[in-house]
């Protein structure tokens, strides 16, 4: 319990189901740090400027909640799930006094991804699967699975205005897939694309899965963009055009 | 008010005439003035914001190189005052592109600046001079100085200055053998010559050539 009487875990990345739902059984209210936080604000004191944005903000949100005594536990999968950069940063957390769970979430029984394939509107899909790390799916949630007309191979990005840029019909893939499916560290699902869809393949920059999504951007002939927090015209201009000349 | 179709670049403003037909260069400033005479019917380039009916510039670009290049696949590389941009097109289809905002003094600009600064007639540039590494615009400006306070003839300098510009848009438009290149600088002949592969200039419309196809092929009459 932290010093204001509540009992918050923040968790970073996708920590095991099973360590989350414990917390949650025990009063905890459970943060996702990877998300927006009313509040935060950008501090150029934890990490360098030229850092991946989504570690930025889990730094930035760890922090403030910390100093305003909100934060009784980190809770981070600092594995194949995640990246070496979590896992450098959770060090750092333990050194500046906040307390750390640092976990490998390496669970590769998939629970599926219906939500990646269904028809709802991309930016729904994706408020939903990062929803679904910390609870499950409203009641009554009804999803059909479409075919896709286009593809977004990433991790949830930084700024969701992107998501507005692709067609209805637009599947999810890659990380976000593997997030829905409860295995982030299956490399062989966030590798897996259908050929024939027209697909952005987006990374953070400074993040190291620009290699991946270079790289099966060139094997597919699809579009990589990377991006560092919020989006530029040139990138808006390239999704625009992709879609435009790709997407029938 | 004359109707027209619109490519707003930093440094100059293209205009095509719809009734009329033929094209006109405006300095973009000049075009800030005049711009209560138009209609502009379709528009693409940085400083169309304003405009309702716009296409951005990559769309532009890669319409244009389908409206001039008769070859199923060609690579097309606009270099304007601000910005790079490029298209390639294999069996009809893009299958890259990529637009580097990013580095405002990186072409057209910069160049246009250091000719008139050294008053630098573009004829006498050597060709063989030593390409300089340019990583922008800026940062290749300080070695040009450098080179020039070493004793190198400004004409020289500029010439390593111009080569590393090419070489930076070789690399990003992924080393091809034949390149077509848009924008401002297809009229500088250093420039052209600069580049370590067969260079075919197309001229300043080709923005508003794609306009042209975009607007025709949704009914503009």
């Amino acid at each position: 319990m932290n010093e204001m009487g509540e009992k918050v875990v923040g968790i970073a990345g996708v920590p095991r189901w099973e360590t989350i739902e414990a917390y949650l059984k025990d009063g905890y209210t459970i943060i996702d740090l990877d998300n927006p936080l009313p509040g935060a604000s950008r501090d150029e004191r934890i990490l360098p400027r030229i850092y991946c944005p989504i570690l930025r903000r889990v730094a930035e949100n760890a922090f403030h909640l910390s100093r305003s005594g909100k934060l009784s536990l980190v809770l981070a999968d600092v594995g194949e799930g995640k990246c070496d950069g979590m896992r450098y940063l959770a060090s750092e957390f333990e050194l500046a006094g906040i307390p750390v769970l640092a976990e490998r979430n390496t669970n590769m029984r998939g629970a599926g991804f219906p939500i990646s394939v269904s028809d709802l509107p991309l930016r729904r899909k994706m408020e939903l699967i990062v929803d679904t790390v910390i609870k499950p799916l409203p009641p009554g949630l009804k999803l059909r699975r479409t075919k896709p007309c286009c593809g977004f191979w990433g991790v949830p990005p930084y700024d969701f205005d992107i998501l507005d840029l692709f067609p209805e019909g637009t599947h999810i893939y890659g990380w976000t897939r593997c997030m829905e499916n409860k295995t982030p560290a299956d490399l062989s699902l966030e590798l897996s694309v259908d050929p024939d869809v027209p697909t952005v393949f987006f990374a953070h920059s400074f993040c190291q899965k620009t290699a991946l999504a270079y790289n099966l951007a060139r094997r597919y002939q699809g579009l990589f963009v990377e991006v560092d927090e919020r989006l530029t015209k040139a990138t808006v201009a390239k999704i625009e055009a992709f879609i435009k000349f790709n997407v029938r | 008010m004359k109707r027209i179709l619109l490519d707003g670049g930093t440094a100059y403003t293209k205009v095509y005439f719809l009734d009329e037909g033929g094209y006109q260069i405006i300095p973009t400033r000049r075009f800030k003035e005049l711009r209560d005479d138009f209609e502009v019917e379709l528009a693409t380039g940085y400083n169309v914001s304003s405009y309702p009916r716009r296409v951005n510039e990559l769309v532009a670009l890669a319409e244009g190189g389908f409206a001039l290049i008769d070859e199923p696949d060609f690579t097309l590389l606009d270099c304007g005052a601000r910005d790079v941009k490029y298209v390639r097109v294999e069996g009809g289809k893009i299958v890259e592109m990529d637009w580097n905002t990013e580095c405002g003094a990186f072409t057209g600009q910069i160049i246009e600046l250091l000719t008139n600064y050294f008053h630098i007639s573009l004829d006498k540039v050597p060709r063989e001079a030593k390409r300089i590494p340019v990583t922008c615009g800026v940062l290749g400006m300080t070695k040009m100085f450098d080179l020039i306070a070493g004793g190198a003839p400004y004409e020289e300098a500029f010439s390593g200055f111009l080569k590393g510009i090419a070489h930076n848009c070789f690399l990003l438009v992924n080393r091809p053998r034949k390149l077509y290149l848009s924008g401002g600088l297809c009229e500088n002949k250093a420039f052209i010559e600069s580049f370590e592969c067969s260079v075919i200039p197309l001229g300043r419309f080709v923005l508003l050539e794609g306009l042209k196809r975009c607007y025709f092929r949704k009914g503009g009459d």
